[in-house]
């Protein structure tokens, strides 16, 4: 068992970086999550370990050693790929032993680890059989054991589950995650779903255009992220992104939204630096809920469609505000529908199941000042005052 | 434009609905009857010259001279096979033929694999330009090039001598097979060499391991091809192979027809010999044809 370092580790594909300076250790047993949008480096970073991609820059450590001119055999590592890469000429049991044969283990042993992962991934009567002869859910374990029997230093795994339906997916991602638990190898894991991400790893590495943007435990990924791709990519449904403007009012700190004025909490926030400019707003969808008569801070819009999740609403509304227009947000944010002219929003709440609410409907919506996120407009970055500050994407 | 309402016959959907399937199955059955006939007729015109062959060989010279054609050998012999086989150079033009075909089909075996490996694998410059050129070349009728092939050869010096046959025979044959086996190695996912480098084998040990095993009925098909082309070439054996005991079969088989005219018996015969080795060795590795067996390595 060992670590995986990345030290400034950056791949060019001729004058294309794919990955950039990225510095990331996984440690001894940890579960890391690279997850990103394609294209954005993670899985070019995830063959780099394997060594089926070459190092332009940088050094790749697994356990004590460099690898960097080391061939995948000599590196002891398993991986796990995307289409399972199992061998269609070999039976079920010559795919989960070829590593082993490959390593001269004596046959004796050899059948006996691999019945043993066979018996603990309950493909012991596909043993037999041709790959063409399982189903999706069946090769993804039979892939799975060809890493596990295998006892490497680090599993590799390259969207694993990206090929299987929704259900059966759910049910492998906890497969995985236990596992894991109970072999306790380190693991790198690439995936593009962001809940895959959230619900399986220790850490999770946010990469975008080959640049690591921030590595943390999921909670804190959602709850303070640091810039404004990370908070748009983390949570399903993603973060409500508005523009806005932090206005001084007398005695303290407002954010302007559209002709909502939301009064800050009193007492140095972060954002009293930006008073008279405008900001990115970001407000999860679980931090929106119908107004009582009580509530001070509301938002109102009407009311565009209403999808029942079952054990609670999903509400899409339509608010005069401005929605927020970035590069980085072109393929996640809640797509902004200006059917009332130019400063509309749309925004999505999670509503409780049994809402009332109907489409066409003009309602008010409660928000927690304290629950809102801002973002500086021109780096992108969240505003955190210096002490809450998230430390570096250097993590580990 | 004015609509005009049709009032609609007053038939009961549920009749007009039968009628109509009725009339459809039975149109669907004509069409399969109209299909099978004429499948039925391309087999026969086909497989007739190849019957009336056979059926030649073992039929006496009455029988094959006389005007009513005689449909199937009653007084079936083995003379004409005897006749055959006892003219002269009939081993040693055997043997030519076996050297040729199986020198053409381990060198293109061999040559193609490689050269299809490098085309399906790497990128290097002229790349494309070396895939158009394979097939612009198989464009190019073979008749208009012997003239050129024979100077070159006897340049070299290698007209009248099986190599220089072997030569200019995997001249038409590789292109076939480098093309063909190019597409199985592109079949072959590139994930499945790397899980395997992966899993402890070196570069060559997945070459070995994991695509050749894949490309395996690329190489029984191509191999089919190579030993067909080179068994049955005639007009190249005819023209580079002059003296009698450097012929190849096919040429030996026009040694029938004299002056004094056709033996057709020890012809149809002859001809029939001939045509086992190809039958026999299709028959050997035709099983091994199995398409698709990269099915269930990847999701497909």
């Amino acid at each position: 068992m060992g670590q995986i370092e990345f030290q400034n580790v950056t791949k060019l594909y001729g004058e294309t970086p794919a990955v950039r300076d990225l510095t990331l250790t996984v440690h001894e047993g940890e579960f890391v999550v690279l997850v990103g949008p394609s294209g954005c480096g993670k899985t070019t970073a995830l063959r780099m370990v394997a060594g089926l991609e070459e190092i332009t820059d940088g050094e790749i450590r697994i356990g004590e050693r460099v690898v960097n001119d080391l061939p995948p055999r000599q590196r002891d590592i398993a991986m796990v790929f995307q289409n399972y890469a199992l061998y269609p000429h070999k039976s079920v049991y010559d795919n989960l032993a070829f590593g082993l044969r490959m390593r001269k283990i004596a046959k004796g042993e050899q059948r006996r680890r691999v019945e043993e992962i066979a018996r603990v991934l309950g493909i012991e009567d596909l043993l037999a059989r041709k790959p063409a002869q399982l189903s999706g859910g069946q090769r993804q374990r039979v892939a799975m054991g060809r890493a596990i029997v295998r006892e490497p230093q680090a599993f590799l795994m390259d969207e694993p589950l990206s090929n299987l339906d929704a259900k059966l997916r759910v049910q492998m991602r906890a497969e995985i995650a236990r596992i894991q638990q109970t072999l306790g190898v380190t693991t790198l894991y690439v995936t593009h779903d962001q809940v895959e991400a959230m619900t399986m790893g220790h850490r999770v590495a946010v990469m975008r255009g080959g640049i690591l943007q921030q590595v943390d435990a999921p909670q804190r990924l959602y709850h303070a992220p640091r810039n404004l791709f990370v908070a748009s990519f983390v949570g399903s449904p993603a973060m409500n992104l508005l523009e806005g403007e932090v206005v001084r009012t007398n005695g303290g700190v407002s954010c302007k939204l559209g002709q909502a004025e939301l009064e800050l909490p009193a007492g140095g926030s972060p954002v009293e630096r930006y008073a008279g400019r405008r900001v990115a707003v970001g407000i999860r969808p679980e931090e929106l809920s119908e107004a009582g008569a009580d509530a001070r801070a509301r938002l109102t819009g009407r009311v565009l469609l209403v999808e029942s999740l079952g054990a609670e609403s999903l509400a899409h509304l339509e608010l005069s505000a401005t929605p927020l227009d970035r590069p980085e947000l072109a393929d996640l944010a809640a797509p902004s529908a200006p059917l009332l002219g130019e400063a509309t929003a749309t925004v999505r709440a999670r509503l409780a199941a049994d809402t009332r609410v109907r489409p066409g409907d003009i309602v008010d919506l409660a928000v927690d000042p304290r629950k809102l996120y801002f973002f500086d407009l021109d780096s992108g970055e969240a505003i955190r005052a210096a002490e809450s500050a998230v430390p570096t994407a250097v993590a580990g | 434009m004015s609509a005009t309402p049709i009032a609609p016959t007053p038939v009961s959907p549920t009749t007009a609905h039968l009628v109509g399937r009725r009339r459809s199955a039975r149109k669907r059955r004509a069409g399969r009857v109209g299909i099978n006939a004429l499948a039925l007729l391309v087999f026969v015109v086909m497989v007739f010259p190849v019957y009336w062959m056979v059926s030649t060989a073992f039929k006496t010279g009455p029988d094959i001279f006389g005007y009513t054609p005689t449909w199937f050998p009653i007084h079936a012999t083995f003379a004409n096979f005897g006749d055959a086989i006892h003219r002269q150079y009939f081993w040693r033009d055997v043997a030519n033929s076996l050297i040729v075909v199986v020198a053409v089909v381990i060198i293109s075996l061999v040559l193609a694999l490689l050269a299809a490996l490098a085309l399906a694998k790497f990128r290097f410059y002229g790349r494309r330009a070396f895939i158009v050129l394979i097939i612009a070349v198989q464009m190019i009728p073979l008749n208009a090039l012997i003239i050129p092939l024979y100077i070159a050869l006897s340049r070299a010096h290698e007209v009248n001598k099986l190599s220089g046959v072997i030569i200019t025979y995997l001249t038409f044959v590789l292109p076939f097979t480098i093309w063909t086996l190019r597409g199985f190695i592109i079949g072959v996912p590139k994930d499945l060499e790397e899980a395997a480098m992966v899993d402890g084998a070196t570069r060559f040990g997945a070459f070995v391991r994991i695509l050749l095993p894949l490309v395996g009925p690329g190489l029984v098909a191509t191999s089919i091809f190579a030993f067909i082309q080179a068994w049955n070439e005639y007009i190249i054996a005819y023209v580079f192979l002059s003296s009698p005991t450097k012929q190849t079969l096919t040429v030996w088989l026009a040694s029938f027809t004299t002056n004094r005219g056709t033996a057709w018996g020890p012809l149809m015969a002859a001809a029939t010999l001939t045509s086992l080795p190809v039958v026999v060795f299709f028959v050997l590795v035709q099983r091994k044809i199995a398409f698709g067996l990269t099915a269930g390595a990847v999701r497909g």
